[in-house]
């Protein structure tokens, strides 16, 4: 299952930002990945999340595989759409 | 043996005479070789151990910050700690030793230069500093598997012992803290830097930016580090170590008798309650705050948020920071200073270079000219109003225009936190920097339209003598004693009487012992300094009555010429 979002938080993937993202895909059993140009990591890792380096308005793909994938996309990218919870 | 002097920048007071103890750099440390098949389970149970003693030690020093409540550090430690357990730092070591059959050192080490490489293709300047987590992750790994954990346990805290580093990291900061060092000394570092931070609050000399002192400094050699001026004597001769002991001694008798004051209420012979408050730069310098007894915050500079970074750091950010220092604070004044920097710091703003910077677009010319980014400090500020005394400072001010046009867009940031339903204090203070001699010189239209009126002396210097201090060939023309900017000085002090609005000065005059009794007869009752200086102020103002002061300074007012102020102002010191 895939799904296409944009960055909208100010400082984009930075390491708090990483961080939570890192922490919330792990609590998912599934497979997840972030897809930015041709560059596919793996969202359970924290280091490969903010070597993506994904700034502000960058699209990228969000990639889940399991059995709770439709779960892992929906609350990831609430994530996104929350400003990963740092206000504007 | 020979003697030799290395200087840096001076970031904490004081003397200390020890010996060296150099803090390694475990990754000089590191030796390659291959190992045999058979030794391959061992050798990644030997990494996976070091890597989880690493953790529990991080634990341990995480759980400790949350009972010293100096949260300031431990988003750090959980970038450690996240760092550690990603399955791509700690696994691919493991595959390496097995692969290649590098030692466990050498594994390790190769996986860093990978995760650095990549980093280091990163455009955004702040995720591209993370590598120096990774680095200093890495390092603690090794210092377990080199067999050094703690170094710090060897040291023996009945003789001096100097620290000298290449830059201390936050984690090894708390460990640090408690251990007996009589000095920090670094090659990395600047006033801000956690070294810095940290030596304050110890009270202990500190010497940063030293560039190389890891290398001409050999372990155990007997070093002076003199805190006050910033030099770093290795083998004294035998009259240099006499000379500093005395100093030290001198230092130590003062410091003493400084710290029997610390919990005497601050008033005047003749009953005067004197306020004396801190100028802090980062949330750290609070323990200092606290130590020395401030009565409040009377500066708090933001530029350290915007300062070395790419994006500009969100309201959120900026609340959080503002709220913590608020809270810690309780119900004591907290004056926060809105950004104080050229444009030449942001990265959003236009950045023509302007050939005067000192009288370019910077401090509120600049806020005023980004209502964008000055909102979204205003609302930040506001928001942390409601958890202590908070006061708004605004820098630079040189109209009265300028000076309605930021009271419109406080006003205008009020109205947007009603409208989102979120809680400031409505009364708010706000206060202007007198640093402007044009300002100064008006003073009084300037106090009838603000709550506090705050002098800044460095500035107010440098514009009034058209001075740049920083040039090493007028720097000697730089004169607080001035005979203009005592007046300067004088006007804004009766002004802010006329009015019955409170004056303060946040310069460099506020926190120098000598000019305590001028100032004080000229009817300053507000005084801002760097927290290391309050005692020796304070110990001025309980010796002081302002009554008799009034003519002195009064006299001194009248003076010409600086040499006989100078004169002058020695009298009424003794």
């Amino acid at each position: 299952m895939m799904k296409k979002i944009k960055i909208i938080n100010e400082l984009g993937l930075h390491a708090r930002a990483s961080s939570k993202l890192t922490k919330l895909a792990c609590t998912f059993t599934s497979d997840i990945s972030l897809i930015k140009d041709q560059n596919k990591v793996n969202a359970k890792s924290m280091m490969e999340v903010l070597m993506l380096a994904a700034g502000k308005n960058t699209i990228i793909l969000l990639e889940a595989n399991g059995p709770d994938e439709k779960e892992a996309i929906l609350g990831i990218e609430k994530l996104f759409i929350d400003y990963f919870g740092e206000g504007e | 043996m020979s003697t030799f002097n290395i200087h840096g920048v001076a970031v904490s007071n004081g003397i200390a005479i020890g010996k060296a103890h150099l803090i390694s750099n475990a990754l000089l440390e590191v030796v390659h070789y291959q190992i045999e098949i058979n030794e391959v389970t061992n050798e990644i149970k030997r990494l996976s151990g070091a890597m989880n003693e690493v953790k529990k030690d991080l634990l341990k020093i995480k759980k400790q910050l949350l009972k010293d409540s100096s949260d300031e550090f431990s988003a750090f430690i959980d970038t450690h700690l996240m760092i550690l357990t990603d399955k791509n730092f700690s696994e691919k070591p493991k595959k390496i030793v097995s692969k290649d059959r590098c030692n466990a050192e050498w594994a390790l080490k190769k996986q860093m230069d990978f995760f650095v490489r990549k980093f280091e293709q990163i455009e955004d300047e702040y995720i591209k500093e993370r590598k120096n987590d990774v680095i200093q992750v890495v390092e603690r790994i090794l210092k377990v598997l080199l067999g050094h954990p703690n170094q710090t346990n060897q040291v023996n805290s009945e003789s001096s012992t100097i620290l000298v580093a290449h830059d201390i990291s936050p984690a090894d900061a708390l460990q640090f803290k408690n251990h007996q060092y009589a000095a920090f000394i670094t090659d990395m570092g600047g006033s801000t830097s956690h070294t810095a931070i940290l030596a304050r609050s110890l009270n202990i000399p500190s010497i940063v930016a030293l560039q190389n002192a890891r290398e001409l400094i050999k372990n155990n050699e007997k070093i002076i580090v003199d805190g006050n001026q910033g030099i770093v004597i290795i083998n004294p001769s035998k009259d240099i170590l006499e000379e500093y002991l005395v100093r030290q001694n001198l230092w130590g008798i003062e410091q003493k008798k400084l710290s029997k004051i610390k919990n005497i209420e601050c008033k005047t012979l003749n009953n005067k309650n004197i306020e004396l408050l801190a100028n802090i730069e980062v949330p750290g310098d609070i323990l200092s705050v606290k130590e020395n007894r401030a009565s409040g915050i009377g500066l708090f500079r933001t530029e350290f948020l915007f300062m070395n970074r790419k994006e500009l750091p969100n309201e959120e950010e900026q609340f959080e920071i503002y709220k913590s220092v608020a809270k810690s604070m309780r119900n004591k004044t907290v004056v926060i200073r809105t950004l104080d920097s050229g444009a030449d710091k942001l990265t959003s703003a236009d950045t023509t270079i302007s050939s005067n910077p000192a009288l370019g677009l910077r401090a509120i010319r600049l806020c005023l000219s980004e209502p964008q980014l000055f909102n979204i400090q205003l609302r930040a500020i506001l928001r942390a109003s409601r958890f202590g005394m908070v006061k708004i400072l605004i820098p630079m001010l040189s109209s009265l225009s300028e000076l309605r046009q930021t009271k419109l867009l406080i006003q205008r940031a009020k109205k947007s936190l009603s409208n989102d339903k979120i809680l400031y204090d409505n009364n708010i203070k706000i206060g202007g920097m007198i640093e402007v001699p044009a300002v100064a010189i008006n003073a009084e239209a300037f106090a009838q339209e603000l709550d506090f009126l705050s002098i800044g002396t460095n500035d107010l210097i440098q514009y009034t003598l058209a001075i740049d201090r920083t040039d090493d060939r007028v720097s000697h023309l730089y004169n607080s004693l001035h005979p203009a900017i005592l007046k300067l000085i004088n006007t804004t002090i009766k002004a802010g009487k006329k009015y019955n609005k409170e004056v303060s000065i946040c310069g460099e005059m506020a926190g120098d012992s000598k000019l305590t009794k001028l100032l004080l007869g000229m009817g300053l009752r507000h005084f801002s300094m760097h927290p290391s200086r309050i005692l020796s102020v304070k110990k001025q103002v309980l010796n002081s009555n302002t009554q008799k002061l009034e003519s002195a300074s009064a006299k001194i007012l009248k003076t010409k010429e600086s040499e006989n102020i100078e004169t002058l102002i020695q009298k009424i010191n003794q």
